[in-house]
């Protein structure tokens, strides 16, 4: 009796999952026609080489090629793709972003504007539940952790910790991949220090991360110039406080000339998490939504790992074994992750209160 | 005037050399991409992909009628109010010098929600539409050079006695602009064409947000993370402006001048 | 009655004032200037006063006096003030070199042309340019030390200082000065020289009473745009200095454009102030060169 019972059940759970899958499937080819019938989509702040988007663009493009992808300013900042929703609101033409990949911290602020569409992608279930919106609006499209780019050339040991860089031998030689006051990578840059030296996440790390960067700055050690590529390969910035994958992917740009080596710190790891959206007012929302539902499968999750970027499925796909070694092997080595701080939305915020306001003062601007 | 050459030629050594040295620092950068020897690894790279030769041509096209455009309006404008409108000066001034503090992308954002396709005027909603705004914004871009440029050229020669002497003759006003005071502050023009051309190739947030195919963004997507390829770029972008300005001088020799002034 | 009122009126010339309809002349600048400037940068005054819930306040623009606020327009006027005075000076000589110094013919087309591009070689490309020749491991630099034993850095040279992004900013800004000073010159007429040497001025007395005269309102012109100029310039400080650079651009950059929720009315506060300044460079000015003008023509 149970046996039988137990067979039904199973049997139709089975029936359930299949003909789930049947209608996700017939949702997904109705989707297809649709986003092909608006034939566009328009994107935003997406640059080639950040998480590998240039190949997850290009896979887009062969994998639907009906649908012209617009790139509009790979430039632009968070708070330049939410402008260029207020401002488009009226407007169809190409110059209206459909889908938008903006800090977390934006989220909730485009929510309580009014600017997002909310939709949730088949998978939405495998996102965790701390970094999407429940209604759908926004929800974490990947993550890396900060790291140090090191130009070995010109740098001979290696720094392995955030203590480290305050040593002599790094004179003039650290740099952060932004301005403090304005970008959420240098931001969580001076977050992560205060991390390291014991504060707790939030206002706490935000203050004890300022006076590890005064500490840097009297010591000679840290250089006002943003970090970039170029500066690291020239020899102007040659540690450069970046997010991991921007700092692999650089590595790679480099191919050895100069040899660049990626380390994360061995404390004060701290990680930080971009969200996905659509536009309320986006001209194409089919082809929105499909965008979504690529990047969201694990074949688009896969082209954010191969840029070295941790898609929001990561955990969930490695425990249903769809991830290829090599891409594995080639990411920093998994102990470092583990100790990844997440930190909320509120800590976040109040770090960044403390950092953005104070850093002038505290830091002392070298620049007079 | 021997001592006068003299001088001349230590204050252009001075310039060359300032101006030299940075372009030289950038080349040698730019020549370093394969490890350990000088190559043009980095040239190569740039100067044989399509989209450079297709967006260096739309924003040539783009920078061209900039010039005309730009022309066209201020060169009139800055006349007529040096003729009979003197004491509107100021107000020009100031309205020319403001483009040069209002951000580029306050400026675009602005004609997208003032331009868009439910608007009066909806010039997003197709290709010309969005040139033609795009080189509107242009023109505001390069409106404080231009002006500054025509307005040194026109103090230079007595606007109000060349006036008065060609209506005499039986000019009307098209004639003067065009065979008297254009000509002679055709050196002016040509500065403030140079100064306009130079702005629209580099040009990158109109371009990039209007969803333009210039040159801007073409070097922003491609040496957005690199090291090498942007130096290269750097180079090539600027030898291929000054070879296209140079022939603008070219042309410009054969445009109406006044016989030059012997020094 | 009628007849001989007629009669008078049509011998005398009707008295009416007349209208002057000079301002059509501007209309279409004026048209397009609102169109396509005024209209669109609204936004900015807006903003300015107005908060988050849309309602007008003060406290945006009280917000611009808090020190940190001050300081950084103060370090932008400096910096706009200097490198718009170097390159003032520096441009002006070498314009005088290629036009009426006495150089080959063939000197200037080059220069003239190369300052076209010059004067917009800024941001990023210039930002590395300076930093891959005056850098810590700058060409320059390597050069001096390897070659000639001197190293500049000992003896203070920083490219990432307020002198080091003056050094910078002169190489967009002599060439705009040099560009707009040209035709300038070219106005100079041989006869004024020759006019003044016979009636017994030197070469310094002839430019001293003479020639800068005459081209006083020039110069003060272009220099109120080189100043407008450095003060809007942001990508090539913030590519040099970003992280610890006060200017106003960069702060404003930082409120409008940034990664982080900041406070987008502060920075169209930050905005207009910088207009403010603007108007009030451009104010200076005008009064100069109205109290010059005067003794001329």
């Amino acid at each position: 009796m149970m046996k039988r019972t137990g067979t039904a059940l199973s049997m139709t759970a089975a029936f359930l999952m299949v003909s789930t899958a049947i209608s996700s499937a017939q949702d997904l080819a109705a989707l297809e026609a649709a986003a092909k019938a608006e034939g566009m989509l328009t994107t935003i702040a997406l640059p080639h080489d950040w998480c590998g988007y240039g190949e997850v663009i290009a896979g887009f493009k062969a994998k639907y090629p009906e649908i012209t992808v617009n790139e509009l300013n790979p430039d632009a900042g968070s708070a330049d793709e939410l402008e260029a929703v207020r401002a488009n609101k009226d407007n169809k033409g190409p110059q209206a972003p459909d889908v938008l990949d903006i800090g977390l911290a934006f989220g909730p602020q485009a929510q309580s504007e009014g600017l997002l569409m909310p939709y949730k992608v088949s998978t939405w279930d495998s996102i965790p539940d701390n970094v999407k919106d429940a209604d759908g609006h926004w929800y974490g499209d990947y993550y890396g952790v900060l790291s140090f780019a090191v130009n070995t050339d010109i740098v001979k040991t290696l720094p392995t910790d955030w203590s480290d860089l305050l040593k002599p031998e790094y004179a003039a030689s650290v740099a952060l991949a932004g301005d403090p006051r304005a970008s959420n990578q240098a931001i969580f840059g001076v977050h992560a220090a205060g991390l390291a030296s014991g504060a707790a996440a939030g206002a706490a790390a935000g203050e004890a991360g300022l006076n590890f960067f005064a500490e840097l700055n009297k010591a000679g050690n840290f250089v006002p110039t943003i970090g970039k590529s170029g500066t690291l390969a020239q020899g102007a910035t040659p540690i450069v406080i970046w997010w991991d994958y921007n700092a692999l992917s650089g590595r790679d740009a480099l191919n050895g000339n100069p040899p660049v080596e990626v380390v994360v710190p061995a404390s004060g790891v701290v990680a930080g998490v971009y969200v996905q959206a659509i536009s309320a007012y986006a001209p194409h929302p089919n082809a929105a939504k499909l965008w979504m539902e690529y990047l969201y499968s694990d074949e688009g999750q896969l082209g954010w790992l191969k840029g070295y970027c941790h898609p929001i499925r990561f955990n969930d796909m490695v425990a249903r074994g769809v991830v290829p070694q090599e891409l594995l092997d080639a990411l920093p080595p998994a102990a470092a992750y583990e100790k990844a701080v997440f930190p909320t939305l509120d800590e976040q915020n109040a770090a960044k209160g403390v950092i953005t306001s104070k850093w002038d003062s505290v830091v002392g601007a070298n620049v007079q | 005037m021997k001592q006068n050459r003299f001088w001349s030629w230590i204050f252009l050594a001075i310039g060359v050399l300032y101006f030299l040295l940075p372009l030289i620092g950038t080349f040698e950068f730019s020549l370093k991409m394969r490890r350990g020897v000088y190559s043009l690894d980095a040239y190569e790279a740039v100067i044989f992909d399509p989209r450079f030769q297709a967006t260096f041509g739309y924003s040539v096209m783009m920078a061209l009628a900039t010039i005309v455009v730009g022309v066209l309006l201020v060169v009139p404008t800055a006349y007529w109010v040096r003729l009979r409108l003197p004491s509107w000066r100021p107000v020009l001034e100031f309205v020319t010098l403001l483009p040069l503090v209002i951000p580029p992308i306050v400026i675009v954002f602005g004609y997208i929600r003032l331009y868009n396709t439910s608007s009066w005027l909806p010039l997003t909603g197709t290709a010309m539409g969005t040139n033609i705004l795009l080189m509107f914004g242009y023109v505001v871009l390069s409106l404080p050079y231009m002006y500054r440029a025509i307005d040194t050229g026109l103090r230079a020669i007595d606007v109000g006695t060349l006036t008065e002497a060609a209506q005499s003759l039986g000019a009307g006003w098209i004639t003067i602009m065009w065979r008297v005071i254009l000509p002679n502050v055709f050196v002016a023009v040509l500065s403030g064409a140079f100064l306009t051309f130079a702005i629209v190739i580099g040009e990158f947030v109109l371009a990039a947000l209007l969803n333009r195919p210039a040159f801007g963004p073409y070097l922003q997507l491609i040496g957005a993370n690199r090291a090498y390829e942007p130096a290269a770029l750097a180079v090539i972008a600027f030898a291929i402006t000054w070879g296209c300005m140079a022939l603008i001088q070219v042309v410009s020799r054969f445009a109406p001048r006044p016989p030059a002034q012997p020094h | 009655m009628n007849d001989v009122t007629a009669a008078a009126a049509a011998a005398l010339p009707a008295y009416r004032p007349k209208l002057s309809f000079a301002w059509v002349g501007v209309v279409p600048f004026v048209a397009f200037a609102f169109l396509f400037l005024i209209l669109p940068t609204l936004q900015i005054v807006t903003g300015a006063f107005r908060n988050p819930a849309g309602e007008f306040t003060l406290a945006n623009v009280a917000n611009l006096f808090q020190p940190s606020i001050l300081s950084a327009y103060w370090i932008s006027i400096r910096i706009s003030v200097a490198s718009a005075f170097l390159g003032c000076v520096v441009g002006f000589l070498l314009a005088w070199a290629i036009v009426l110094g006495g150089l080959p013919s063939w000197v200037r087309s080059p220069i003239l042309t190369f300052s076209g591009v010059a004067s917009n070689f800024a941001g990023v490309p210039l930002a590395f340019a300076f930093l891959s020749t005056f850098g810590r491991l700058g060409l320059v630099t390597l050069v001096l030390r390897d070659w000639f034993g001197i190293n500049i850095y000992a003896y203070g040279f920083n490219i990432l200082s307020f002198g080091g992004l003056t050094l910078t900013y002169l190489f967009f800004q002599i060439p705009l000065m040099v560009l707009i000073v040209t035709p300038a010159l070219d106005g100079m007429r041989r006869e004024w020289r020759e006019a003044a040497s016979i009636l017994g001025a030197s070469g310094f007395q002839y430019w001293r009473m003479v020639a800068l005269p005459i081209l006083w309102p020039t110069l003060l012109g272009t220099f109120a745009l080189l100043f407008a100029n450095a003060f809007g310039a942001v990508a090539t400080a913030y590519a040099l200095t970003g992280s610890s650079l006060s200017i106003v651009p960069i702060l404003l950059f930082a409120q409008i454009r940034g990664d982080v929720l900041q406070d987008p009315h502060l920075g169209y506060a930050l905005a207009f102030g910088m207009i403010v300044v603007t108007g009030i460079a451009n104010f200076i000015y005008i009064w100069l060169r109205t109290r010059s003008e005067r003794w001329i023509k």
